[in-house]
C-alpha cells in the first residue's frame, strides 16, 4: 500500500474531452446515415454509395496523416490518434461538401485540413482555425475544377441552393421555396446541397442532444442561427418578402450545420460565453452579408474562418473577472452585436435603396438563377445554375416542370443544357438531358429540329410554342429563358 | 446570474449515501494523542510540562496571539510525555503535545454553565473566546473575533450545507446535536446583533430539514434550503444564493455574518455542558477505505489509528485526503492528527486520468464560482505575464478545485492557477 501526493482536487467529473468528442461522433454518423438514405432515394445506389466512400476516404486520410506525424515525431501512435480526433474534421469536412465534390479532392483536403489546419499550429488545441472550415475553403479556391466536373451522369438533383442570395422579392421567394417542397419539407430535408444539410431537423435534433450532453454551449449555435435568422428577416420585411426570407436562410445551405458542428467548435473560438456571443453574432452577421453581396457560394465557412482569426482579440476583450468586469462586459457584448447589427441591414439597406425592389435585380451575384429576371413563366418553376464559363461562352443547367409534374402526374423535371454565347447574349445550342414528359406527344417539341429554332435568339418571344405539345414545349421555352436570364445578369 | 455568465457552480455527485444514514461510531481512543499546537494559525505555548497529570476538558495550550486566539483543551486524561514534532495537514512539522491516555476519562468541567440569554453581550463575547470557539468548516478561524464589531450585520447565517463530496460529518453532527445546535445558534444570533437568522441547508437533506424545523421554528431563526450545488458552502456563493448580495472582501460588507453549524454545536456544548471542543465528528469515507463511517475521536488521534479502525486501506495505492477531495489536502503520510478544524478524511484509489491538450471549451471559466476565467489564467502562467494575471483577478480564487473537476481535458487547472497565485505573490513582493 502506498500513499501518493497530488494536489487537490482530486475528484473529476465523468465527462471527458473524448467523451465529448464521441457524442459529436455520433451525431455526424446519425447526419451521414440520413445522407446516404437520402442520396440512394434520390439519385440511386451509387449515390448513396458515394457518400459511404467519401466518408471512409476522408476519414482514413485523416487517420493516416495524424499516424504519419506522429511517427516523424516519434510519438505513440495510438494515443496520438485518439487525442487528436481528427475523424472528426474528416467527417465535417465531406459533410460540408457538395456530393459532386470528387473523392481525390476530398482526400487533399483532409489532408490539408489536418495538417496545416491542425498539427502544423501544434496539434488539437492550438489550431486557430476550423481545420475542416480550412480544407474545405483551399479545396472550394483551388480544385474548383473538380468540383464541377460530375463523375455520375445520370438524373443529378441540381436544384442546389447554395447560390442564393437574400436579395430577392416574396414572389421569387415562394416559388424558390416551394421548389424545396415549402418550409416543411426543408425542415425534413430532401434538396440538394451540401451532404450534411440535408435535413435541417435531424441537425436541430443533433443541437439539443449535445446541449443536453454538455458537450456544446447553447449560446453559440442559438445565437448564431438566431442572428442570421433575425438579420435576413429584417432585410426580407425590408424588401417586402417578409419573414419566410429569415426562416429560408436559416433552413437552406450550411447555417444550421455551421452553426450546430462548426461554430461550437470549442478550440476555434473564444472561452468566455460573452466572447462566445460575439462570435457567434459577428459570424451569422458576416455570413448574411456574405451570402448577399459576395461570390462565395455559402457565406458560412468564410464567416467562421474570419471569425475564428478574431478569437485571440475576443479573448482578449473579455479577459478580466466576470464578477467585477460585468458591466464592461455587458457593454462589450452589446457595443459588438449592435455593430455587427447594423453594419449587416446597412449593407441589406443600402442594396435595397439602390434598385427599385420589385422588378430590376441585382446584378452582383454570379451563378444565381432566384436573382436574375422573373421568368415568363412563374407556374413551370424554371431554375438555372452555370456549370461552365469560358469567358466566351456559358453552359446552364436548368430545370422546369413539365406536363407531369404541372399536372400531378409526378415529380420528375424536365432537364436541359443551354449554352449561351456571352457577348452577344444569344442561344448556341439547347440539349434536353432529361425528359420527364410523356413520350411519343412531347418529344415533338424536343426534336432535334425544334431545338434548332432556339439556336441564335437573344429572347424566347421569338419561338412559338409547337402545337400538340404546348406544356413541353413551354417547358423548354421556361429553361431557355432562365438559362438568358441568368446570363444577363451576370 | 444573466446568460453572458456560465452558472458558477456545478452539482457534484457528493457520494454521501457511503456514511449519511449510518450509525456513527464512537472509536475506542488511542493510547498516543498528539495535540496540534496550533489552531488556524493561532499558535500556542503549552500549559503543561512533561509528565503532568492532565484531565480531560483541562486547558493545556493558551495562544500566544491576542487575535488568532484559540486555546487548546485535553481531550483525554492521562500524563504528558512531551512536545513533539509531527507533520501537519499543512505538509509542514508542526509541534504537538504528545499525552498518554490512561483510558480512565476523568473530567473536570471546563466552564460553569452559562445562561446565553440573561448573559450581557460582553459576557457572552467573553465566552465564546475563553471557550476556544473557531470555524469548523475548516478555516479555524477563531469565532469571537468575527463577532467583535457586529455593526451593521442584519442577518446572521448557520451553514449547515456541507458541499464537499464525501463529507456527512455536519450533517450527523447536526442530526444528532439538534438541541446543541439550536442553543448555539441563538447565542451566535444574539452575539451578532442580526434582527434576522437563517440556517441554509441542501434541500435534498430532506430529515435534517424537518429536525431544522423542529428546533427553529418560532425563534429569529429561519430554515433555508438551498440548491445542492457546489460550492454551495463557501460563503461569498451561500450569500448570493440567500441575498443576491456580492461583496468584496468580507460577508460583513454584505450584512452578513456566517458560522459553521458545528460551531454551533460547539458553542452549545460549552454553554450547557461545560465542555470545550475535545471531540470532533468525522467522515471517513472514498472508495479507497474498508467500511466507510462517520467517526466520534478525540482531538490528536492520528489519521493511521482511524482508517486501520475503519477497516483499513482498499487498494494498493490511495490518496488519503484531510477533508474532501475538492478542497482537502492530500497527504502522503498518515502520521497527521485530527485537529479541532478537520471534518474529514477522503481516501481515494489513486488512478491517473487520461489527460488531452487543453480543449478551450470554457467549462473551467463558466463553472469557476468566482467569477474567474481559469483556462486563461493559465495560459497567462505558462507565459509568466503579470499584467494578465493582474487583470484576470487570480488572487480572487479560493482554491474550490471546481475548474480541474469540470475539466473534460482532464488537466491540473486549480494546481495551474494556484502556481500563477504563487508566483504573483513572489513577483509582487519584490
Ligand atoms: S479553484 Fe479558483 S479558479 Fe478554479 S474554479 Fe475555484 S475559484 Fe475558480
Ligand atoms: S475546462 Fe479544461 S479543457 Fe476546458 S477550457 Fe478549462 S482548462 Fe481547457
Amino acid at each position: 500500500m502506498k500513499l501518493t501526493f497530488k494536489p487537490s482536487p482530486n475528484y473529476r467529473t465523468a465527462q471527458s474531452t473524448s467523451g465529448i468528442m464521441w457524442d459529436l461522433t455520433m451525431c455526424l454518423c446519425a447526419v451521414t446515415l440520413f445522407s446516404v438514405v437520402y442520396y440512394t432515394v434520390a439519385g440511386g445506389v451509387s449515390y448513396g454509395l458515394r457518400v459511404v466512400i467519401m466518408m471512409a476516404a476522408s476519414v482514413a486520410a485523416a487517420l493516416a496523416t495524424d499516424a504519419a506525424y506522429l511517427k516523424v515525431m516519434k510519438q505513440d501512435i495510438k494515443k496520438g490518434i485518439l487525442s487528436s480526433y481528427s475523424w472528426i474534421t474528416a467527417m465535417i469536412l465531406v459533410l460540408i461538401s457538395p456530393i459532386k465534390a470528387s473523392c481525390y479532392a476530398i482526400i487533399i483536403a483532409t489532408i490539408i485540413a489536418v495538417f496545416f489546419g491542425k498539427l502544423a499550429f501544434g496539434g488539437f488545441g492550438q489550431n486557430i482555425f476550423n481545420p475542416a472550415a480550412f480544407g474545405e475553403a483551399i479545396i472550394m479556391n483551388n480544385f474548383a475544377a473538380t468540383y464541377a466536373e460530375d463523375l455520375y451522369t445520370g438524373a443529378t438533383p441540381t436544384t442546389a441552393i447554395k447560390a442564393f442570395g437574400w436579395l430577392a422579392d416574396s414572389g421569387k421567394l415562394n416559388s424558390l421555396v416551394a421548389g424545396y417542397g415549402g418550409y416543411g419539407r426543408m425542415l425534413i430535408g430532401g434538396y440538394i446541397s451540401t451532404i450534411g444539410s440535408t435535413c435541417a431537423l435531424l441537425l436541430i435534433l443533433c443541437c439539443v442532444f449535445l446541449i443536453w450532453r454538455r458537450d456544446i454551449d447553447w449560446q453559440a449555435p442559438v445565437f448564431y442561427i438566431g442572428t442570421v435568422f433575425v438579420e435576413t428577416a429584417v432585410i426580407g420585411l425590408m424588401k417586402g418578402s417578409g419573414l419566410g426570407l429569415g426562416l429560408f436562410n436559416v433552413l437552406a445551405g450550411g447555417v444550421l450545420f455551421g452553426g450546430i458542428f462548426m461554430m461550437t467548435d470549442p478550440v476555434t473560438s473564444p472561452v468566455t460565453i460573452p466572447g462566445r456571443i460575439v462570435f457567434a453574432v459577428g459570424a451569422a452577421s458576416l455570413t448574411v452579408i456574405l451570402r448577399g453581396r459576395s461570390n462565395f457560394a455559402d457565406g458560412v465557412l468564410y464567416s467562421i474562418l474570419i471569425m475564428n482569426m478574431l478569437t485571440p482579440a475576443i479573448d482578449k476583450l473579455f479577459d478580466g473577472s466576470q464578477i467585477k468586469d460585468a458591466a464592461k462586459f455587458r457593454k462589450y457584448t452589446l457595443i459588438a452585436s449592435v455593430c455587427a447589427l447594423a453594419v449587416t441591414l446597412l449593407v441589406g439597406g443600402l442594396s435595397s435603396a439602390k434598385r427599385p425592389s420589385s422588378t430590376a435585380k441585382p446584378a452582383e451575384i454570379p451563378h444565381v438563377s432566384a436573382a436574375a429576371k422573373a421568368s415568363s413563366f412563374p407556374e413551370y418553376e424554371p431554375s438555372a445554375e452555370e456549370i461552365s464559363n469560358d469567358g466566351t461562352t456559358a453552359v446552364y443547367h436548368t430545370t422546369a416542370k413539365g406536363f407531369h409534374a404541372l399536372n400531378g402526374g409526378g415529380e420528375e423535371l424536365n432537364e436541359a443544357d443551354v449554352t449561351i454565347d456571352l457577348a452577344t447574349k444569344t442561344v448556341k445550342k439547347v440539349e434536353i438531358t432529361v425528359f420527364g414528359d410523356t413520350a411519343g406527344i412531347g418529344d415533338v417539341a424536343t426534336s432535334d429540329s425544334k431545338l434548332a429554332a432556339y439556336e441564335g435568339i437573344s429572347s424566347i418571344d421569338e419561338v412559338d410554342a409547337v402545337s400538340g405539345a404546348t406544356f413541353t414545349s413551354t417547358s423548354v421555352k421556361a429553361m431557355v429563358e432562365a438559362a438568358l436570364n441568368t446570363a444577363a445578369a451576370n | 446570474m444573466s446568460f453572458l455568465t456560465g452558472p458558477m457552480h456545478f452539482h457534484l455527485d457528493g457520494h454521501k449515501e457511503l456514511t449519511a444514514h449510518k450509525e456513527y461510531l464512537k472509536l475506542p481512543e488511542p493510547d498516543d494523542l498528539y495535540i496540534p499546537l496550533v489552531n488556524g494559525r493561532a499558535a500556542c505555548r503549552p500549559l503543561v510540562n512533561a509528565g503532568d497529570e492532565v484531565k480531560v476538558g483541562q486547558k493545556i495550550g493558551e495562544p500566544t496571539d491576542g487575535f488568532w486566539y484559540v486555546p487548546i483543551f485535553s481531550p483525554v486524561s492521562g500524563t504528558v510525555v512531551g512536545v513533539e514534532k509531527r507533520m501537519t495537514t499543512m505538509l509542514k512539522p508542526g509541534e504537538h503535545l504528545h499525552i498518554k491516555n490512561d483510558h480512565k476519562g476523568t473530567a473536570v468541567r471546563a466552564f460553569e454553565p452559562f445562561d446565553y440569554e440573561k448573559a450581557s453581550w460582553e459576557e457572552l463575547h467573553s465566552f465564546v473566546k475563553e471557550a476556544g470557539m473557531a470555524g469548523l468548516g475548516g478555516a479555524g478561524f477563531p469565532t469571537f473575533a468575527k463577532y467583535s464589531k457586529p455593526e451593521g450585520i442584519d442577518l446572521f447565517i448557520v451553514n449547515a450545507v456541507e458541499c464537499e463530496p464525501y463529507l456527512t460529518a455536519d450533517y450527523r453532527n447536526a442530526m444528532e446535536n439538534a438541541e446543541l445546535m439550536k442553543a448555539g445558534a441563538l447565542a451566535l444570533l444574539k452575539l451578532c446583533k442580526a434582527p434576522k437568522g437563517l440556517v441554509a441547508v441542501k434541500e435534498d437533506k430532506k430529515d435534517l430539514i424537518e429536525v431544522l424545523h423542529r428546533q427553529f421554528d418560532g425563534t429569529g431563526i429561519e430554515v433555508a434550503p438551498v440548491k445542492d450545488i457546489y460550492p454551495a458552502g463557501w460563503e461569498r456563493t451561500l450569500i448570493y444564493m440567500l441575498t443576491g448580495k456580492r461583496y468584496d472582501r468580507l460577508p460583513a460588507e454584505a450584512g452578513c455574518i456566517l458560522n459553521n453549524v458545528s460551531t454551533c454545536i460547539a458553542l452549545g456544548n460549552a454553554m450547557v455542558n461545560g465542555m470545550p471542543i475535545t471531540h470532533k465528528m468525522v467522515t471517513v469515507s472514498g472508495d479507497g477505505v474498508q467500511d466507510p463511517h462517520n467517526v466520534y475521536v478525540p482531538v490528536g488521534m492520528p489519521a493511521g489509528d482511524i482508517i486501520r479502525q475503519c477497516g483499513g486501506y482498499v487498494g494498493e495505492d490511495c490518496l488519503l485526503i484531510a477533508g474532501g477531495p475538492m478542497m482537502g489536502k492530500t497527504i502522503p503520510n498518515d502520521q497527521f492528527v485530527i485537529g479541532i478544524a478537520n471534518n474529514g478524511l477522503t481516501v481515494l484509489q489513486h488512478r491517473e486520468p487520461f489527460s488531452v491538450k487543453c480543449l478551450r471549451c470554457g467549462k473551467c471559466t463558466e463553472t469557476c464560482p468566482s467569477g474567474l476565467e481559469p483556462v486563461r489564467i493559465n495560459f497567462a502562467e505558462k507565459t509568466k505575464d503579470i499584467e494578465l494575471l493582474k487583470k484576470l483577478d487570480i488572487m480572487s480564487c479560493i482554491q474550490c478545485g471546481l475548474c480541474t473537476y469540470i475539466c473534460p481535458s482532464k488537466l491540473d487547472v486549480t494546481e495551474g492557477v494556484a502556481r500563477a497565485k504563487r508566483y504573483m505573490t513572489l513577483a509582487t513582493k519584490k
